[in-house]
């Protein structure tokens, strides 16, 4: 028989939601499944997806609280008569972050409901490549049928399943955003290996900036304050770099790290309070802590495990459980495709997200051929230092390009904004990637500094257009911003010289 | 209910239960609103008032003239955040339609029958 719906989108968030709302312009009869299974300490959310609930949106917003309290100790450097120390209420920056979030969430509702997206609150299965059956939280059975079904079930954080206690009493970044009490002395463990360490940055950095006790635990470390010859090598991994610039500043901002360590237990103690015993590899010793809550970063899983993948033939990725899918995001079978963070391979953002399902919607139902380009996607960490970047890491463009064919400019600058305040820029630093021969194309440009994502967005679309160093010099700067100094970018790694730049 | 005051006290009153609230210009002699929207929303949503959860409660608040609601500095504006009439929504909650959604009953069913 001849199915309900022209699309089926398993999965309520940036990609699934882009997708379905763009097959709805153009007359398709569209269902969307949303389903948010709690955590482990029992956290769930409405309509949007990660982003909307526990990612991008409640992560920039408190990032932004902890902004403003930096901003409050300046400002007396700037006249304002502040009394000083200022303190910070947790349960009001969060019900106003949550209530933000729960606006989004119905918003999403009406926008479904307004273009004719049939909505359903429950958790989907394949039973065929056409069929999806579902319950819903009342235990009600719901089959949709759909001549074309997107996945977009995205992922959830993974926990460290080795260490004893992890489930029971430590929170990821599901749960840090809809605690109703502060978190207070909290302990944040990354997992660098292979794992980005985005999140657990950004959270540990909001945390110590709204003024808990934060101390941030990592397996591997960051490569530390490097020498002179060392900065100037071009070999160097640009992640590492710009990692360790920006923990460097989260330490001296007052976030405690705690270096080549890994927890081996949590235990609950008579006051509520949890005590960490971790394994220090440079120490080789046991060492123990106690903290009031326990936050896991170790990397997220996506989240295929009830989808029932293998009764239909969807492969995929053997290591990462993501689902393969090709440059028009189809996976192996005929009618099903994939968007957003489940797939394998793509970048786990928002915006390509959003991009690649509305393009997918658009070559099913609109007659385009248009694919999705990941080319050069900007991409920003909102750590209290924030680190934007578009296009190349150096050793990415040294790979493809061979390192003397690469340029590398770069500088160290001092936001003006930092002056009259006193602060630290030290690890204010800029590069920018090029080729090395004739009008010298932009491969990459990396900025670390106050509002690097508003400052790299811009330069996006210069790379996309393929401008040049050439061209870049040319551009008059706008003054004063720390953005002007990408346009004065002129000492180059290889020269060896200061890369340091001086106020006009 | 008339005015802000007015219905800041029936709410305080049916504390407790699940408020929904429509918000309409006041009505001349003849009992037209200054407010075409409100005169187009006003029966789409007393259509679907069967809907409403059991327990709860529903204030059809008057907010006052046209040029009450003019001022930007008016109680509704500043402490309710609404920005035009008509207004439905969810007290208390985020959930609210605004001018020419509350036309449409599927989206005024959704307000009353969500969770």
């Amino acid at each position: 028989g001849k199915n309900e719906y022209d699309l089926l989108v398993i999965g309520g968030g940036s990609g699934g939601l882009a997708c379905a709302k763009e097959a709805a312009q153009f007359g398709r009869k569209v269902a969307v499944l949303d389903y948010v299974e709690p955590s482990p300490r029992g956290t769930t959310w409405g309509l949007g997806g990660t982003c909307v609930n526990v990612g991008c949106i409640p992560k920039k917003l408190m990032h932004q609280a902890a902004l403003l309290g930096s901003a409050l100790k300046d400002a007396q450097h700037y006249g304002w008569n502040i009394s000083q120390p200022v303190h910070h209420t947790w349960s009001v920056m969060a019900q106003g972050v949550q209530n933000y979030v729960k606006s989004l969430n119905w918003g999403h509702r009406v926008q479904l409901q307004d273009k004719k997206v049939k909505y359903f609150n429950i958790k989907g299965s394949f039973s065929d490549p056409h069929t999806v059956r579902g319950l819903t939280k009342a235990g009600k059975e719901t089959v949709v049928t759909a001549d074309n079904i997107v996945i977009a079930t995205g992922g959830r954080p993974k926990y460290p399943m080795h260490v004893a206690g992890a489930l029971e009493y430590g929170i990821t970044s599901d749960d840090l955003f809809w605690l109703k009490e502060s978190p207070g002395k909290t302990v944040v463990y990354i997992c660098l290996t292979g794992v980005s360490p985005d999140v657990s940055l950004e959270c540990a950095g909001f945390l110590t900036g709204i003024g808990l006790d934060t101390t941030v635990m990592m397996r591997s470390v960051p490569l530390r304050g490097f020498d002179q010859a060392k900065k100037n090598q071009i070999s160097f991994t640009t992640q590492q770099q710009m990692a360790s610039l920006v923990t460097e500043h989260m330490e001296s901002y007052g976030t405690k790290f705690l270096k080549r360590c890994f927890p081996t237990k949590v235990e609950k103690l008579k006051n509520n309070g949890l005590q960490v015993t971790w394994k220090n590899a440079d120490l080789d010793r046991e060492e123990s802590d106690s903290f009031h809550t326990v936050m896991w970063a170790v990397g997220r899983a996506p989240d295929t495990k009830t989808l029932n993948l293998e009764t239909v033939g969807v492969k995929t990725n053997s290591e990462t459980g993501k689902i393969i899918v090709d440059a028009s995001e189809a996976t192996s079978v005929p009618h099903i495709y994939a968007v957003g963070d489940i797939t394998e391979g793509r970048p786990e953002l928002t915006p390509t997200a959003i991009a690649a399902g509305k393009l997918l919607a658009q070559r099913l139902f609109g007659q385009s051929s248009e694919l999705m380009d990941y080319d050069n996607v900007p991409t920003t960490v909102f750590t209290p230092l924030e680190y934007g970047c578009v296009g190349l890491s150096e050793e990415a463009a040294v790979q493809h390009h061979g390192s003397d064919n690469i340029e590398v400019y770069h500088a160290y600058y001092k936001p003006l904004e930092f002056t009259v305040a006193e602060r630290d820029a030290t690890q204010c630093y800029m590069k920018m990637v090029c080729l090395r021969e004739r009008e010298q194309r932009i491969l990459g440009l990396h900025f670390i500094g106050p509002n690097a994502g508003e400052v790299i967005q811009g330069f996006a679309l210069g790379i996309k257009c393929g401008a040049t160093y050439s061209q870049m010099m040319k551009t008059v700067g706008i003054h004063p911003t720390s953005a002007e100094e990408v346009t004065k970018l002129h000492i180059t790694k290889r020269s060896g010289l200061d890369a340091t730049v001086t106020g006009c | 209910v008339r005015g802000y005051a007015e219905f800041v006290r029936t709410a305080q009153s049916c504390h407790g239960r699940p408020i929904f609230a429509l918000f309409c210009g006041d009505k001349d002699a003849e009992g037209r609103s200054w407010c075409p929207d409100c005169v187009t929303a006003e029966p789409i949503v007393r259509k679907e008032l069967h809907n409403l959860p059991d327990e709860s409660v529903f204030i059809y608040c008057l907010v006052g003239d046209r040029a009450y609601w003019k001022d930007p500095n008016n109680e509704f504006r500043r402490n309710l955040k609404l920005t035009g009439v008509p207004t439905l929504l969810k007290y208390g909650t985020p959930q609210k339609l605004v001018e020419e959604e509350c036309f449409k009953a599927e989206l005024v069913r959704m307000l009353f029958t969500e969770d």
